[in-house]
């Protein structure tokens, strides 16, 4: 995503007084008229409703407010926010969620980038394919884990039918520490697989066909074709697609209220579904503001860091 | 240039064909392929066809141990229960159909009528700190759904938003407003400035220019973000869950999510509910496929 | 982050809308507070006479989870109460159950509801009266309700706070809600596979299941409740721990550490884990209410344990793989009253009405209404006969209740053995700890000691937390 004009990208503050380069003196006004009036009502309805809530539960985190006891709300200083970083139950869904965003995303990546590569050398019935690979990635989260959750039942399940027909015994898909988790895990990797795949397919159809006969005519061979030419060109994109699935995936809930709850025990238990049990069981607004801004926090930085490394690549 | 992406498009499927079949062994390594590819399109669309499958069987066919895969009898009887209640008339399933028709339809074209304009003047205007603008409209598409559902909550209270569509609304156009701004910046960097300046040569203002010269360039693009809007509202299920508890207002997913935890689970009718809340999201993403993949490559892809 | 990851400043008059938005933001966050401070910490009283009815068209609207009990109640009311009060409809909204307190209480928190009787569970009281979301009803109750015509327990239990734990009522407490639904657990029993006679004891009980697995390949011998969301597994400990005669916290000292984890707590976690648990099928860790009835249904447990009110559709043919007609069906599963082993307690399940306090006064007037004429004597056994479970004594022993279901009689039986669990404000959390832990035991996450000392441990810690600053609730 780099933009048309090359500006205020450094120091925005200062350059942006500088000129703008637009076409003509007497149409700037109405460009800026124009740009105002067409960009605030989008950043209005964010403040809205993104700025405004966050601030509140900045201002919230502070206190130990909670949302049903009523009084006022008492100051805490960072009283929540120590709490909730030394908390060994925290660090235990930190980690639950780290294993869990590294191996859905990993996953999806590896598959969702094979089945775009092999359906782009596909010359009849590609449309039909992706559209068939992009149905998983359709359906409500709410579905995928019902559904899921009744394939993978130990008993009825048609999962467990099948593997016993193949002389597998069986499996405790969603009531063992490591299963449940790989369930999880499996489940989103069917779900989102597709995305990445639709993101990866765009790049590699977008690969110049005279990049690929040049090569040919240079005799060169196809793991190398594949690596100095595709790789290369689709790769930002695939990291954009990856970006977009690290967040989503660190704020996993829905799923796992599904499918898991966080069981057995509290071993499928995210971040998220952790600042769900404070938040709404037994209503400590204050320490479930504290841990949603640390939750938001980390998802900048690492929005911040892909950003960068995107833009570097660009650059290069 | 429009233009010649549009080609490239059509003219993809063909690209690969030389050098493939010019090596030794294509043939075999192309066999290979396809049966790759058609393992893995079975393994992604098994879970579907189960759900399919579990809709039109009766229930005891739906418990049998080992799975029935062929010989069950088959009903209609779970797709009508999630129409009509038992009693008759109007089942609460179909009353959270029409809400998320409702909700998803009007918060997506509230996110396309303010995303796409923005997007265009992020794209054609040198707007202060704009990629600190760009990159803080992407952060709040980021942040954890349950994170702002509690300020949100508290929010709604005072507004009396709580347990109201336009609540749900307004949440899901502000949490689609960022992917389309991203979305359709991308495929308006993609029409060059160009065009606009040579309309405003003969005389059109620039609003006029984009109106008549952009925006009917940019339509598939539009679709496309659309679509995904449309899906992420339609789909959603934490906002609705934690904002909304009456009938009345309730969207389909926790309708379908109420239909277990009951005392016994209805697996034909969650598998009947489940394929008639997917059916219209797979139609409207069947008609606008091609602009799905065109989509993401303009909207993306920038060389 | 870049630039101190501040809102970047945009134009002028975005940076305009910015000032207006925070402007707003603290007034409502003032008014807000202003609310909260003019909230006093303790339930609004309701009158004690019922105030004259309106006689335009009202609706009442309950709030429950989604069950078939919710939807008896929708029925019944409005066909029965119609009769008195032509102009009121009866509207049930059903939540799922997984989010069946988080929908009442985020309404509660909003400090308006869609409902006017909210059906709380009976440990939801005390979070509702400490929060003053529901109506103190005691001087209505004094007025209108023959409190003789029942067990002064059940009154007790869906209306009573503080709470009485098991046994008596206290006749000075206040009052907060009036029963609707009872409810325990039942054994289920296979009779063709076990015998008539159902086990007396847990221990037999065990060896019965027991034997009964290994005659019967592929039925496994116990099915009971061990998922962690709801209440689910912590009553199934809850229950073992009452009847190895165990306790789960001294109210009056607010002790948990030391007296649910003592040797009578220690042996119920370990007959659960260690005795009962080898029993149920592979995987039945995250069962709950429907799976268990699948279980029975499908001929795939010799003892069974359910919850009464949840237990009706094991008779619909077709559900069940054990008959084609109801009469069917019934040779085979049994329904009893639970073994007992040092004690013979039961737990308490079912519900209460409660007043939301948020609601008008005229919807307040006509649910106070509604919940007199529903404890009257011949409503009660009208609802028994519909397939709810009343409380009056009279109907629990009427003809039309016992002979409404063959789990009936289990539970007019089971009324005296009752225990309840803590009804603290801190309910949801004590019992999402319990929940957590007993399932992590069940699955092997975590050995049973280790987990009721867990258990012990957290829930103290929450009882003890209200002083410390910062970081409440994790």
């Amino acid at each position: 995503m780099s933009d048309p004009v090359p500006l205020t990208t450094g120091h925005p503050g200062q350059v942006a007084s500088a000129t703008p380069p637009a076409p003509g003196r007497s149409r700037r006004l109405s460009d800026r008229g124009l740009a105002v009036a067409f960009i605030s009502p989008a950043l209005l309805l964010l403040l809205a409703m993104s700025v405004f809530p966050l601030l509140w539960a900045l201002y919230l985190s502070f206190t130990d407010y909670s949302a049903t006891r009523g009084g006022p709300a008492h100051f805490v200083g960072f009283g929540n926010y120590t709490a909730i970083l030394t908390s060994a139950q925290v660090h235990q869904r930190a980690l639950t969620t780290l294993i869990y965003v590294v191996g859905a995303v990993g996953l999806q990546t590896v598959l969702g980038f094979a089945i775009a590569y092999l359906i782009s050398r596909r010359t009849h019935g590609r449309g039909l394919l992706t559209t068939l690979f992009l149905v998983p990635m359709m359906l409500s989260p709410v579905v995928v884990g019902l559904f899921w959750r009744f394939m993978l039942d130990a008993q009825f399940g048609v999962i467990n039918s099948m593997l016993g027909s193949l002389g597998v015994g069986q499996v405790e898909w969603l009531t063992r520490q490591r299963t449940a988790l790989i369930s999880l895990i499996v489940v989103d990797t069917w779900q989102w697989t597709p995305f990445i795949m639709l993101i990866a397919l765009a790049g590699l159809t977008a690969v110049p066909r005279y990049l690929y006969e040049a090569a040919s005519i240079d005799r060169a061979s196809e793991w190398f074709r594949f690596r100095t030419i595709t790789l290369p060109l689709v790769w930002p994109l695939l990291l954009i697609a990856v970006l977009f699935r690290a967040i989503e995936a660190f704020r996993l809930f829905d799923l796992v209220y599904i499918l898991t709850s966080g069981g057995p025990g509290v071993s499928t238990e995210t971040l998220s579904f952790h600042v769900y049990k404070v938040a709404f069981l037994g209503f400590h607004t204050g320490t479930a503001s504290a841990y949603g801004i640390l939750m938001v926090l980390v998802v900048i930085v690492l929005t911040q860091l892909y950003l960068r490394y995107l833009n570097k690549l660009k650059e290069d | 240039m429009a233009v010649s992406v549009n080609e490239a498009v059509s003219t993809g499927p063909v690209r690969d064909h030389p050098p493939g079949a010019r090596r030794l062994g294509g043939r075999s390594r192309s066999i290979l392929e396809v049966a790759l590819l058609a393992v893995l399109a079975v393994v992604m669309l098994f879970p579907v066809l189960w759900m399919i499958e579990t809709s039109i069987k009766e229930n005891r066919d739906v418990y049998a141990i080992p799975a029935k895969f062929v010989d069950f009898q088959v009903t209609s009887e779970h797709f009508k229960d999630v129409f009509v209640a038992s009693g008759g008339g109007r089942s609460a399933l179909s009353v959270s159909f029409l809400n998320s028709v409702l909700v998803a339809g009007v918060s997506t074209v509230l996110a396309t009528v303010l995303g796409v304009p923005a997007a265009w003047a992020y794209s054609r205007f040198a707007v202060k700190a704009k990629k600190d603008q760009l990159f803080f409209i992407l952060s709040t598409r980021f942040m954890p759904p349950v994170v702002v559902v509690v300020p949100i909550f508290l929010m709604y209270r005072q507004v009396g938003l709580i347990d109201t569509k336009l609540g749900l609304i307004l949440i899901y156009a502000a949490f689609n407003l960022p992917f389309t701004i991203w979305m359709m910046k991308g495929f308006v960097d993609e029409v060059p400035a160009e065009y606009e300046d040579a309309a405003m040569l003969d005389g059109y203002t620039r609003l006029q220019a984009f109106w008549r010269f952009t925006l009917p360039l940019l339509v598939p693009g539009i679709a496309a973000t659309a679509v995904f809007a449309l899906i992420f509202s339609w789909n959603e299920f934490v906002f609705a869950i934690f904002l909304t508890s009456s009938d009345n207002v309730r969207t389909a997913p926790p309708a379908i999510a109420g239909l277990i935890g009951g005392t016994t689970v209805d697996w034909g009718l969650v598998a009947a509910a489940s394929v008639v809340c997917a059916l219209p999201v797979f139609v409207f993403a069947y008609l606008v496929r091609k602009h799905l993949v065109a989509g993401v490559t303009l909207g993306a892809v920038r060389r | 982050m870049q630039r101190r990851g501040r809102m970047p400043v945009p134009s002028r008059k975005v940076q305009l809308a910015t000032a207006a938005m925070l402007l707003v933001a603290t007034t409502v966050a003032a008014c807000g507070d202003g609310q909260d401070n003019g909230a006093k910490a303790s339930a609004p009283k309701a009158p004690a006479t019922i105030p004259e009815l309106t006689k335009d068209p009202l609706t009442l609207s309950f709030i429950w989870f989604d069950w078939p009990p919710a939807h008896a109640l929708e029925a019944f009311a409005n066909a029965e109460y119609k009769k008195e009060r032509p102009n009121t409809t009866i509207k049930v909204n059903t939540v799922p159950n997984a989010n069946w307190h988080d929908a009442m209480f985020t309404q509660f928190a909003a400090r308006k509801t869609d409902f006017d009787i909210a059906i709380l569970d009976s440990q939801h009281i005390g979070e509702a009266v400490t929060n003053g979301n529901i109506l103190d009803i005691t001087d209505f109750v004094k007025n209108n309700i023959d409190v003789k015509a029942y067990n002064p327990y059940l009154l007790a239990a869906y209306g009573q706070f503080p709470q009485a734990e098991t046994g008596k009522r206290d006749e000075n407490a206040s009052l907060y809600g009036l029963p609707l639904l009872g409810d325990t657990w039942t054994m289920i029993y296979r009779k063709d596979l076990i015998g008539d006679k159902p086990p007396q004891t847990w221990d037999e009980m065990i060896s019965v299941a027991e034997r009964c697995q290994a005659d019967n390949p592929g039925v496994s011998g116990l099915a009971f409740h061990q998922a962690n969301g709801s209440d689910a597994a912590a009553v199934t400990y809850n229950t073992v721990n009452g009847v190895y005669g165990g306790n789960l916290w001294d109210s009056k000292t607010r002790k948990i550490e030391g007296v649910l984890n003592d040797a009578a707590g220690q042996e119920a976690m370990d007959v659960l884990v260690n005795k009962m648990k080898p029993l149920t099928a592979k995987g039945s860790g995250n069962w709950f209410i429907d799976e268990v009835n699948a279980a029975v249904a499908q001929g795939k447990a010799c003892i069974a344990f359910n919850w009464i009110a949840a237990s009706g559709g094991l008779l619909d043919p077709k559900q069940s793989t054990l008959g084609t007609t109801r009469e069917q069906i019934l040779d085979k599963p049994g329904f009893a009253t639970l073994p007992s082993q040092k004690t013979n307690l039961v737990p308490l399940g079912g519900m209460g009405m409660h007043v939301s306090a948020y609601s008008s006064k005229a919807n307040q007037a006509e649910a106070l209404n509604f919940m007199k004429w529903f404890e009257r004597a011949d409503i009660q056994k009208k609802w028994a006969a519909a397939g709810g479970v009343p409380s009056r004594t009279d109907a629990l022993e009427s003809p039309e209740f016992l002979n409404a279901g063959p789990f009936n009689q289990v539970y007019t039986d089971s009324v005296p053995r009752m225990r309840d669990m803590w009804n603290v404000p801190e309910y949801a959390r004590l019992v999402d700890i319990e929940n957590t832990n007993v399932n992590a035991a069940l699955n092997g996450a975590k050995k049973p000691k280790d987990a009721l000392d867990d258990i012990a441990k957290e829930q103290q810690g929450v009882l003890d937390s209200s002083s410390r600053k910062g970081g409440g609730g994790l």
